[in-house]
């Protein structure tokens, strides 16, 4: 097995511009108040939050039942500007919504001064890289997108953390956060919190305003911040973060992930 | 004896529910409504103690189960973790009216609760239309009660009473 070795917590550093698109897992609804039913949810990239821009393929997502065994949407669809998929509730609890999930590889490079990717772990990079490529750095990268929908009562199961990669876990469960009252995020990286980490919290409905209304978060040693949504509405939490690794397949691990979810009327 | 004669006299006063006189007496009104469909609300009136825990479901009014998640507040303190209880007290919805609701100072399993601050809550929610949220906070130590909360949208005037016992 692969073992990952994090360095100092100095060589870490936020990513979050690395990205050009943001993820989005948009559910039709994050409460229902029966079994049995369904939500479609929304699957596209966006620049402005929650604005479709394109559809992604549907093959990545996924959905973790309460019980946290893993299902696929009922049915799926990609489209233009945005895929979208059925996902059925038969049971009571909490489902956790998830597009991407596997780590993927890439290796970057110099070849006389200009600057190459291959796709590809440490491994295939010796194979395929040019013998006079300098700069060598292969990274681990995932990226995810999630969202939370609870049927009837609340549960934990598909909210516990794993201790891979970047994670995040909340004072109150998803479907408890409400306008006007706090909530705190503990981000961790391979299960220890990290600090300094940057995200950003936008809500819905940026086309519609001149100023987007973003708050910038930092996470502080504890790998904590807090935020309070304002009001009632559809909310987007993007975090992402790198660590050097030394495993067989990579020097550097980068992650990042996206939530949506919604803050409740008191 | 005694009991039995004074609730027979209130009765015959007209009283149309024999009641301690240390109850809280809820007299809610729903509004007529004219301006667009109407449907007639999803309505709950439950009691939260100081810390906005619910301990007594008073009412819940409904028809589908789909749509009691639309009554926000009820939903998140009480109806999606306690299915036995929301049967146990579900109602047909009404339309238009006064209706009179009493509380008898007991928690959902009946026994009776401290003497503290809590609050009445109202929560209406109508299908096309509107929802609303009435909290009124009052002092439960024996001591009387007379307050009212105006008129919004979907809820009407709440008046809330009781005598000192």
């Amino acid at each position: 097995m692969k073992t990952v070795h994090l360095f100092t917590l100095s060589a870490l550093f936020a990513a979050s511009s690395a990205l050009a698109h943001t993820m989005n897992v948009l559910p039709s609804h994050y409460v229902q108040s029966k079994t049995g039913g369904y939500v479609t949810v929304d699957l596209f990239a966006s620049n402005m939050t929650f604005q479709a821009d394109k559809g992604v393929v549907v093959d990545g997502f996924k959905v973790v039942l309460p019980d946290g065994t893993v299902a696929k949407a009922a049915a799926a669809a990609q489209g233009k500007r945005k895929s979208i998929a059925d996902v059925e509730l038969s049971v009571a609890g909490t489902y956790r919504l998830e597009m991407g999930g596997q780590p993927r590889y890439f290796t970057s490079y110099k070849v006389g001064g200009e600057q190459k990717r291959l796709m590809g772990d440490k491994q295939k990079a010796a194979k395929e890289l040019p013998k006079d490529a300098t700069d060598v750095v292969t990274t681990q990268g995932r990226n995810r997108a999630m969202a939370f929908v609870t049927v009837n009562g609340p549960t934990d199961t598909v909210l516990k953390t794993t201790g891979q990669g970047l994670e995040f876990s909340f004072d109150r469960h998803p479907a408890d956060i409400v306008a006007g009252e706090a909530v705190t995020v503990t981000l961790t990286l391979n299960d220890k919190p990290i600090e300094g980490v940057k995200a950003d919290l936008s809500f819905d409905g940026e086309l519609y305003r001149n100023d987007p209304a973003r708050q910038h978060l930092v996470t502080d040693k504890a790998g904590q911040f807090s935020f309070t949504p304002a009001n009632a509405g559809r909310y987007l939490l993007e975090a992402s973060a790198e660590a050097v690794l030394k495993s067989e397949k990579a020097d550097k691990i980068r992650e990042g992930f996206t939530l949506s979810f919604e803050a409740a009327l008191p | 004896m005694k009991t039995t004669c004074s609730v027979a006299l209130m009765l015959a006063l007209g009283f149309s529910m024999p009641a301690i006189a240390s109850d809280l007496a809820i007299s809610l009104q729903l509004p007529k409504i004219s301006e667009g469909q109407y449907h007639r609300p999803y309505v709950a009136v439950w009691v939260e103690d100081s810390s906005e825990k619910s301990v007594r479901l008073i009412e819940i009014w409904r028809e589908k189960p789909d749509w009691i998640k639309d009554l926000r507040r009820f939903w998140r303190k009480t109806g999606r973790s306690d299915q036995p209880l929301v049967d146990a007290r579900t109602g047909a919805t009404k339309g238009p009216g006064a209706y009179q609701l009493r509380w008898d100072g007991k928690d959902d399993k009946g026994a009776l609760v401290p003497n503290g601050e809590y609050q009445l809550v109202i929560e209406a929610a109508r299908e096309h239309g509107g929802r609303q949220l009435v909290k009124q906070k009052f002092n439960w130590d024996g001591s009387a009660i007379t307050l009212t909360v105006a008129a919004g949208n979907e809820i009407g005037e709440v008046q809330l009473s009781r005598k000192a016992s």
